[in-house]
């Protein structure tokens, strides 16, 4: 079965004067996967997935969604075309309280353009409830919430909207134990409604716990792209510290058999 | 079970509290009765209908400037060339009158150009990437320069009565003529400066709180990069307040030359301090993301009574600066202590 693939990111490079922070990588995901990004902190990673967002625009290659081209400039364009983001900073305006950061960008309008606050607040405080029942303080800035509260504000703001692509950067690092859990909860449903995710993440376990196939990245290149039942954790330990899979490797599962 | 409760009480709590931000302007504003209760104490002359109209009139220049300054500091920025722009769209205004140009158009012509400064400035800070601070330094220096080339660093007067309706015009004057033919006034009527004031200060809080730009000055001023990975057009936001700033200063400035009839190339000096300290007493934070209208009126008001109580009580103009220089470091002082609870 051959499925249209939802993105595919062609012969991407990002350069920084001489340093080569994007090189040549290609990438696809199909809907309904979840593909984990690993790889050591400045192996290209964050910047490949804010070339996706359009928070970053790439020196050459090509991005198409669903089949066809795209040019993203900013992030209101990856927005348009169903890419949505959760970073690992949250980027949340710390002064505003969860609505407004909810929609910030994107705000509800009565008929004579100006803010409906009434119904932002109103969709807010149902998005909220159906990640975290006890989420109340919708009043208050974000700056006094929990960590816990303010991720919940960041995945909220990701999925309310007509999500086809969500990008994950960290999204537990910042969590307890029964949030992340939540979360991972949260990563299935939405791999069954058909969303296609890309899960940044250091954490082997919820890598494989999550993921339908991992890529991991070093030095701006795409060094491996496996599924997840071919490949050990050691091997893609061995992926992300040195570059290529033990010397003896062949894939796991074709072993077994 | 606590659980449960907690969330219900705190709100309960939270309906009895004013909000961090309610409770600054309320102390501004306890802190402006106060003043008002001890210079009508100190001078007889101070609480009267004439007096109160005098401290409108002057306070509508800080008030206006306020306005724009307040929309600039809460996107984490600073403009300090308004009171240059004041003097040079005065100006502008005073030689297009006495040029031949009729004063509504000649007035709108020094509104743009404070506008065409103001846009200016938001193009030096969001295209050439040059920090606020120096941005609009530079356009103080560049404005004042260009009003003291253009009149050769002389007030243009002889501009005619039309030029001065709007400063010193009133709705509402109430006068009769004495049988010795002289008018006599009843009511002097609400000086239109006090009305503009009040009809932009409006607009001011409107378009903060209920316009998608509003709420994008405040986003960008607490969180820039997450306003723009949310889709916020940062430098857009940022060019749309300091031209509105620079707008402001030009009608501030058609304002006060009015009121003097004259376009004073050198008035307006230090102007933007003032307005920095209305913004700053009514609790704008200068890092950004915190400042409203409604408090930057009460401060224009604190400084502007300040002014004129110590006036009336024979207190020396310099002293006054001294004054006014502990009230702003006092009013910033209270806040932080407020926010370090």
């Amino acid at each position: 079965m051959t499925k249209q693939p939802l993105v595919e990111m062609v012969d991407i490079e990002k350069h920084f004067g001489g340093v080569r922070a994007v090189d040549h990588v290609s990438l696809d995901l199909a809907p309904g996967e979840v593909v984990g990004l690993l790889g050591h902190n400045g192996a290209g990673k964050s910047c490949l997935m804010r070339i996706l967002s359009g928070a970053m625009v790439p020196n050459s290659g090509e991005i198409r969604i669903e089949g066809k081209t795209v040019h993203m400039s900013e992030p209101n364009d990856a927005r348009a075309h169903g890419i949505e983001t959760i970073y690992q900073t949250l980027a949340l305006a710390d002064h505003l309280d969860a609505p407004k950061n909810l929609f910030l960008g994107r705000e509800l309008k009565t008929r004579f353009g100006n803010l409906d606050d009434k119904r932002m607040h109103e969709e807010a405080r149902k998005v909220l409830a159906r990640l975290n029942p006890n989420f109340k303080n919708l009043r208050d800035p974000v700056s006094s919430l929990s960590g816990g509260q303010r991720q919940v504000i960041a995945i909220a703001r990701a999925i309310y909207f007509d999500t086809k692509i969500l990008i994950m950067d960290e999204p537990t690092a910042a969590l307890g134990p029964s949030e992340t859990a939540m979360v991972a909860d949260l990563i299935r449903q939405l791999r069954a409604e058909g969303i296609g995710i890309f899960l940044v993440s250091h954490d082997m376990h919820d890598v494989f716990d999550l993921c339908d196939r991992v890529v991991v990245m070093n030095k701006g290149r795409l060094v491996g792209a496996h599924g997840i039942d071919e490949v050990s954790k050691d091997d893609v330990l061995s992926l992300i510290v040195k570059g290529e899979l033990p010397a003896d490797w062949s894939a796991r599962n074709l072993e077994a058999v | 079970m606590s659980d449960t409760s907690k969330p219900v009480q705190k709100y309960q709590l939270g309906g009895l509290m004013p909000a961090e931000g309610q409770l600054h302007r309320l102390s501004a504003l306890m802190t402006l009765l106060l003043l008002i209760l001890g210079f009508s104490l100190a001078s007889p002359a101070f609480f009267s209908v004439n007096n109160a109209l005098t401290v409108l009139l002057q306070t509508s220049v800080i008030g206006l400037l306020g306005i724009g300054m307040t929309m600039v500091i809460i996107t984490g920025g600073i403009d300090l060339s308004v009171g240059s722009v004041l003097a040079l769209s005065g100006v502008v205004s005073g030689l297009a009158v006495k040029a031949g140009v009729p004063v509504i158009p000649g007035m709108a012509l020094g509104i743009l150009t404070g506008t065409a400064c103001g846009a200016f400035n938001g193009f030096v800070i969001t295209r050439m990437k040059i920090t606020p601070f120096v941005a609009t330094l530079g356009m103080m220096l560049i404005a004042r320069g260009i009003a003291l080339q253009l009149t050769g660093a002389a007030p243009v007067s002889g501009l005619g009565d039309a030029f001065g309706v709007l400063g010193n015009g009133a709705l509402f004057r109430v006068t009769e003529m004495m049988p010795n033919g002289f008018p006599r006034v009843i009511f002097p009527g609400i000086p239109y400066p006090a009305i503009l004031l009040l009809v932009m200060a409006g607009f001011g809080a409107y378009v903060l709180h209920r316009r998608q730009i509003g709420r994008h000055i405040y986003a960008t001023g607490s969180n820039e990069e997450a306003a723009r990975l949310s889709g916020v057009r940062v430098d857009w936001t940022k060019l749309y307040a300091y031209t509105m700033s620079g707008a402001l200063a030009g009608l501030a400035g058609n304002v006060l030359m009015s009121r003097l009839v004259t376009a004073q190339p050198s008035e307006g000096v230090m102007a933007e301090l003032d307005a920095i300290a209305a913004a700053v007493i009514g609790g704008a934070s200068l890092n950004g993301g915190v400042g409203t209208i409604s408090g930057t009126m009460i401060g224009a008001f604190i400084i502007g009574i300040l002014r004129n109580g110590l006036n009336m009580a024979g207190v020396s103009a310099f002293i006054q600066q001294i004054v006014i220089g502990f009230v702003v470091i006092g009013a910033v002082w209270i806040d932080q202590i407020r926010n370090r609870r």
